[in-house]
């Protein structure tokens, strides 16, 4: 009885993590709505593990040029960490012992595209890391982008694990439909904005390819806020109008 | 962009709530009374960690912002004052009081079940600006890699520094069964890490010689389950190990390095608050460390490895030189590793 009263209110603090009112994020980040990262970009920053870089050290030779952000997000946390700058923040004095202070914020230049994501919300150093990284997994889905051949097209199985079950040229082996807090949806949604660039934006095109209706493919990419955010600055770039 | 905002409440202290069994005596009531204290002395009393303790109060979603208020208006009159000998600035502190409230707090429809009263939040708030009393302390716990551990006055808090010798260790091959050691592990934070990575067979025993770490840390191992993989000992440095004598596959260390005469300079929250124990090296800070390095030699068998922090750049430096000069027999592929500041931080090396 204990445990489940436990869980529900777990449940409910869950919810709460996806849709906080108003005033529930006044209380936990403060009357002034602290929401942009506060310590971020105020100290010297350091470059790391250089002790950890493998030796196959592909951002040297060149061959990254033609690498994909699927190549990317394909890759092991450790060898995208190998690609990546990690910024942390020094402290003025001797660090250690001496000091009580969370310096924990974490900032990943991923050096083969530039971009760069970063955490500071958690008290620990090694979450910040983890978190920065999974945003990156996100950020590399949005910002590059891969050409793809429309001619005998098929849709990677990652694509097609995002699809609504409706969708007439998904099979079973699919599986049930993957959704924004999977942390395989990335994977999806870069495939999904790559044939979206690919037919210029247009929204109907894509979902005929993808055996939707152009209603059910919407709803799909304003499910989620960056999916959404990516598809209409692609739109925008093209002349065309904004999802809503 | 707005998808990609870590949650308000952090994920670790809810996983740690969810996994929480209830039989614990320890996280079902305010106050652990220690089984093990001696007849001389008054049992020792632990209080429980904030975010452990049961919702047993309640606020209106007002009240709770007023002390938000307050608080917050709180740490900004009084940064100026802090940050002269390194304290918080404002932003890290109005930081420390959304962690405070993830702490503190539970949301049960229009109202927030708080697992102490609202009283005493204003109490705690005071006691950290105004004593500079370590957030640590103030919630009972820090978060340290991806544990949330107990800690408590009269025990060191972790720091992130000291997250990296864990990775230290783990990058050693072959001694992933063996038995490691954690010498004055204080809150058992390196011990924890490092148990949570060995092997079937690994095991590690930590000693320390602070009856108060002992239970924390055994506190701390409890709520991980280690149990069968941490074994805490009481008694200061190799005393605990005398059955161990040339048998430790792994051993690991942040002991005591600042130089006495530093000791009154240091941040309030850290020279106030934090036990002398766990930071004063001796004159030159290296006391504790020539000791270690000195009782490695008979408690490590061949091959075997350790791992010390130092208070940085010339001390690890120093470590090293002794090392390499008086015992050049015992040692080898001695390495000075930095933390993530850049500061030479860490002595490693093998046993011969």
């Amino acid at each position: 009885m204990l445990l489940r009263s436990h869980r529900k209110r777990n449940f409910r603090l869950m919810a709460m993590i996806r849709m906080p009112p108003t005033w529930v994020m006044r209380i936990f980040d403060g009357v002034y709505s602290h929401r942009s990262p506060p310590v971020l970009g105020l100290r010297r920053t350091h470059q790391y593990l250089t002790s950890i870089r493998s030796s196959s050290s592909s951002s040297s030779n060149g061959s990254t040029a033609t690498t994909t952000a699927g190549d990317y997000l394909r890759q092991t946390d450790e060898e995208l960490m190998n690609q990546c700058e990690m910024d942390t923040f020094k402290s003025s004095g001797p660090g250690g012992q001496h000091r009580n202070k969370r310096e924990s914020a974490v900032r990943l230049k991923h050096l083969p595209t530039g971009i760069i994501a970063q955490a500071v919300e958690d008290r620990s150093q090694h979450r910040n890391r983890s978190a920065a990284l999974s945003r990156l997994r996100t950020l590399l889905a949005l910002k590059v982008r891969n050409p793809i051949v429309l001619d005998g097209y098929k849709p990677p199985l990652e694509l097609l694990q995002i699809l609504p079950a409706k969708s007439t040229i998904r099979g079973s082996e699919a599986g049930s439909q993957i959704g924004p807090n999977n942390p395989k949806f990335a994977m999806g949604m870069q495939a999904l904005l790559d044939l979206l660039s690919t037919v210029e934006g247009s929204v109907s095109t894509a979902a005929k390819i993808l055996g939707l209706s152009t209603g059910a493919l919407s709803r799909l990419i304003l499910s989620d806020d960056s999916l959404r955010a990516a598809v209409n600055d692609l739109r925008t770039s093209k002349g065309m109008r904004p999802l809503k | 962009m707005s998808r990609l905002r870590l949650p308000l409440l952090s994920s670790a202290s809810t996983t740690l709530r969810r996994r929480r069994s209830p039989r614990s005596s320890y996280s079902s009531g305010a106050v652990i009374t220690s089984s093990s204290a001696s007849h001389h002395t008054p049992p020792l009393k632990l209080q429980s960690p904030l975010f452990l303790r049961p919702l047993s109060h309640s606020a209106s979603p007002s009240a709770l912002l007023s002390f938000r208020r307050w608080a917050e208006s709180l740490a900004r009159s009084s940064a100026a004052d802090l940050t002269f000998d390194g304290g918080p600035s404002s932003s890290e502190l109005i930081r420390e009081i959304s962690w405070l409230l993830q702490d503190a707090t539970s949301q049960d429809g229009d109202t927030f079940l708080l697992r102490t009263d609202l009283e005493d939040l204003y109490r705690l708030w005071r006691q950290r600006i105004e004593e500079r009393r370590p957030f640590q302390y103030i919630v009972g716990c820090q978060h340290w890699r991806d544990l949330v551990l107990a800690v408590s006055e009269g025990v060191l808090i972790p720091r992130p520094e000291t997250e990296e010798i864990v990775n230290l260790a783990a990058r050693v091959e072959g001694l992933q069964d063996g038995m490691w050691a954690d010498l004055g592990t204080g809150s058992g934070a390196i011990a924890i890490a490092i148990a949570r990575m060995l092997g079937e067979n690994g095991k590690v025993v930590a000693t320390d010689l602070s009856e108060m770490a002992v239970e924390v840390a055994q506190f701390n191992v409890g709520r991980y389950k280690l149990e069968n993989k941490v074994e805490i000992r009481q008694g200061s440095w190799f005393e605990p190990l005398q059955d161990l004598q040339g048998k430790l596959s792994g051993l690991v260390s942040n002991p005591p390095y600042i130089p006495s005469s530093h000791i009154h300079g240091l941040q309030a929250e850290v020279g106030r608050h934090e036990p002398s124990l766990a930071l004063d090296g001796g004159e030159n800070g290296t006391d504790h460390l020539l000791r270690l390095c000195e009782g490695s030699i008979s408690s490590l068998k061949p091959g075997g490895f350790f791992a010390f922090e130092t208070n940085g750049d010339k001390q690890s430096e120093q470590i090293v030189d002794f090392m390499t000069t008086q015992w050049s027999n015992s040692f080898h592929d001695i390495k000075i590793e930095a933390d993530f500041a850049g500061i030479k931080r860490f002595v490693t090396g093998f046993r011969r």
